[in-house]
């Protein structure tokens, strides 16, 4: 439990680094370290299946997605980001932090369940047989996906 | 909802907050939109959390499976919708983004 | 095989790049509008049939195994079905000739029954992710098609839409996580049994309250309507009418309507939290539309402005208001996808949206001019067209449910709404010929096709409008207003 907590605080440390690093490149090596953190903590929570989707996947598919457009945006770095926001940003997430460790000890307890039942089967099982409809929509989510990217980049002859 | 629950949920909404916070105050797209994807680890980690406190981990596998290829391909689309504005306006700035009033 | 209905859209749609290379323009056109057809013509004829003895549960097999594919199909989706089908259709027809100078049409109808089929799956899901994941499914087509003109306004709107969308899926995802966390099922029937053993109080409230949030963005009720007047209007026409049309009802209304009502049900305090911010937008809105010059940025406002009507109505609770409600959803539905229809028609024969830049068109555009005049007064709510009975019912049951100042305020922004619409009317078709435009033509063949039917329906439907609530509009409201029993009872599978 204590490992689990310290990967949790490292993800939020990571995350929050993503957010407020100047450098792109930096904040997108942030951002998967913070996914390699959550894998991690997913496969401490018996559940390996989604810790190698979150490893493979967003750690690696989403970060090269995004080093690919930060190449392909080059001399669009320099955005001058507002520097009130450098110091904003750590005073109030602190000031949520507190908020919310506050709420949550009030609400230990208080949010009212059934028992859980056990669950059958395999994880095979479950996805292909339990959501069967969810991927379709998987299937559909894709399609719209490589659609998109196909009329964003497609050739241009003459202009609207 | 067992206790671990609610420590989970704790570092959920620390990551959905940090997320929204992100998007209010930076102004590259590109950051903008990282901010987007923090928000989705909080929503996974919830999501996978509840499941774990629920002893249903293989249901919530599935759904954060599941989320994370719609997430693919939203990351997709905005950054080829990201890509095409800088091609146009060779900008990644948002308050350059201010054509349209809403 | 109500499967049908999600999956024959998807399939086309993945062959049609591949067919789009053999056949750049004929094949993809004809694919793309037979399939839309089909669906319609499946929807509105064999529909009622099945529904007829209570809502049709199917859990298909495949390959001999029975897998977890539950559709559920009963009035109120069949009415949206419905709905998607011919404004889908009519959008397909229009997009034959306006979608010529956008290039790589084929793709444009990928994208386009990739939408058609998320929005089907969601009005037929059963399970709270699965509304969820075709819910995203029709949001990430619905980007990449605002943005199809790749202008900087285009992509500007398409990507703010995108960033304001995906905080609404969060809050979403939240609430599901948390109904999840009680109740541990996901399936509508199962919820909402177990909702009621809970008696779950606040954190239910919250869990509303991110519902509300998600869906009132995605269906663009004040205060979370700020990315629509800039995406709908960016968007290619029969993609405004599609948008405004349907999306916003069928991933906004429909979505909250079959949650709130069926699986949670409605309190008395979400009911009066759904009337109020159905009567704030509708209000806010018609006189945002006021100020416009812009033809499809009013347009706009007044598709959130009658959402907020829809809503309210919705939100009253009572069978006659569920009814109005669902009678102005599927109105406004042909109504504003005939208007948008329409402006493409005079974005592309004067280049202009603008106005203040028209006059007259009525004299060289006579059936744009006449039909745009059908689409107005139905949604301005003048009789004898569809949209006056729709209106007339839902303040007929605000009265009846002891709100008479709602009543009122529906009355007058139907006033404000007639007032923006005439101004449309007078400023682009009627009036005297503007000289730069003496030399326009009429909306090509399949684009009048699109509008005419369109009109044709408002018309029809004004007139017997008796029947087509008795048939359509009121299984889906029997449906609502039975609560959580809809579901409980005969979902269970």
């Amino acid at each position: 439990m204590v490992l689990q907590t310290a990967l949790l605080i490292g993800l939020v440390i990571f995350s929050v680094l993503a957010i407020l690093l100047k450098d792109l490149l930096k904040s997108a090596i942030a951002l998967a370290a913070a996914s390699l953190l959550l894998g991690i903590i997913f496969f401490r929570m018996n559940a390996p299946y989604a810790g190698v989707f979150e490893i493979s996947v967003v750690a690696g598919l989403i970060t090269v997605l995004f080093i690919l457009t930060i190449a392909l945006t080059g001399a669009g770095h320099d955005v001058r980001e507002s520097k009130l926001v450098n110091w904003v940003f750590p005073l109030v997430f602190v000031a949520f932090i507190v908020i919310d460790a506050l709420v949550m000890k009030s609400l230990l307890g208080k949010v009212p369940a059934l028992p859980s039942g056990t669950e059958a089967g395999t994880f095979g099982d479950v996805l292909w047989k339990g959501r069967t409809l969810d991927l379709v929509g998987q299937i559909a989510v894709i399609l719209a996906g490589v659609f998109a990217v196909l009329a964003l980049f497609r050739k241009r002859d003459k202009h609207d | 909802m067992t206790n671990t629950w609610y420590l989970y949920l704790f570092f959920a909404a620390a990551l959905v907050f940090a997320g929204l916070l992100g998007l209010l105050g930076k102004r590259n797209l590109i950051k903008l939109f990282i901010a987007i994807e923090v928000i989705g680890k909080g929503i996974s980690l919830l999501l996978l959390s509840t499941g774990f406190a629920k002893a249903s981990i293989l249901t919530a596998q599935a759904l954060v499976i599941t989320y994370i290829v719609i997430e693919v391909s939203l990351v997709a689309t905005a950054l080829a919708l990201i890509i095409n504005i800088y091609r146009q306006t060779k900008s990644l700035d948002i308050r350059d983004l201010a054509k349209l009033k809403g | 095989m109500i499967i049908l209905f999600v999956v024959l859209p998807l399939i086309v749609a993945g062959l049609l790049p591949l067919i789009g290379k053999v056949s750049r323009r004929v094949l993809p056109d004809l694919l793309a509008n037979g399939t839309l057809l089909f669906l319609l013509v499946y929807a509105a004829v064999a529909g009622r049939a099945l529904i007829a003895g209570g809502p049709v549960l199917q859990q298909s097999a495949w390959l001999g195994e029975a897998v977890n594919l539950r559709l559920a199909l009963d009035g109120f989706s069949l009415l949206m079905l419905v709905a998607v089908s011919l404004v889908g259709l009519a959008a397909g027809l229009f997009s034959i000739d306006y979608m010529e100078h956008y290039g790589a049409k084929a793709n444009y109808y990928a994208l386009y029954l990739v939408m058609v089929a998320g929005m089907n799956g969601l009005v037929l899901a059963t399970d709270l992710f699965s509304v969820y994941v075709f819910l995203e499914v029709a949001a990430v087509a619905s980007y990449a098609l605002v943005a199809y003109g790749l202008g900087p306004d285009e992509l500007e709107a398409a990507f703010k839409y995108l960033m304001l969308s995906v905080v609404a899926s969060a809050f979403l995802l939240a609430a599901i996580a948390v109904v999840f966390g009680m109740t541990g099922s996901l399936e509508f029937a199962a919820v909402a049994a177990a909702l009621k053993e809970l008696n779950a109080g606040a954190v239910l409230g919250i869990a509303s309250a991110c519902f509300l949030l998600g869906f009132g963005l995605k269906a663009a009720l004040v205060p979370f309507h700020a990315w629509l007047p800039d995406a709908h209007p960016s968007a290619p026409a029969p993609i405004s009418a599609v948008l405004s049309g349907l999306l916003i009802k069928v991933s906004g209304v429909y979505a909250m309507t079959r949650i709130f009502l069926n699986v949670f049900g409605l309190t008395p305090a979400l009911s009066t939290v759904l009337m109020v911010l159905g009567a704030v937008s509708m209000v806010v809105a018609a006189f945002l539309a006021l100020g416009q010059k812009d033809m499809k940025r009013m347009l706009a406002y007044s598709s959130i402005s009658q959402v907020g009507l829809i809503v309210l109505g919705i939100g009253i609770g009572t069978p006659l208001g569920i009814a109005g409600g669902l009678f102005h959803l599927f109105n406004h539905a042909l109504a504003k996808g005939l208007l948008f229809l329409n402006s493409g028609s005079v974005q592309q024969a004067t280049g202009t949206r603008d106005l203040a830049a028209m006059g007259g068109l009525a004299k060289r555009m006579p059936v744009t001019a006449a039909t745009n005049l059908i689409g107005s007064l139905s949604i301005a709510g003048v009789p004898p067209l569809n949209g006056f009975w729709s209106k007339l019912i839902i303040i007929v049951a605000l009265v009846q449910a002891g709100h008479p100042v709602f009543a009122v305020v529906a009355v007058l922004a139907s006033v404000l709404t007639l007032w923006y619409y005439l101004l449309i009317q007078r400023q682009a078709f009627f009036g005297k010929l503007n000289e730069k435009w003496a030399a326009v033509k009429e909306a090509p063949f399949w684009m009048t096709v699109a509008t005419v039917l369109l009109a044709l329906l408002c018309v029809g439907i004004g007139i017997l409008f008796a029947s087509t609530v008795t048939t359509w509009i009121q299984p889906a409201a029997d449906v609502l207003a039975d609560g959580v029993h809809a579901v409980t009872g005969s979902w269970g599978f």
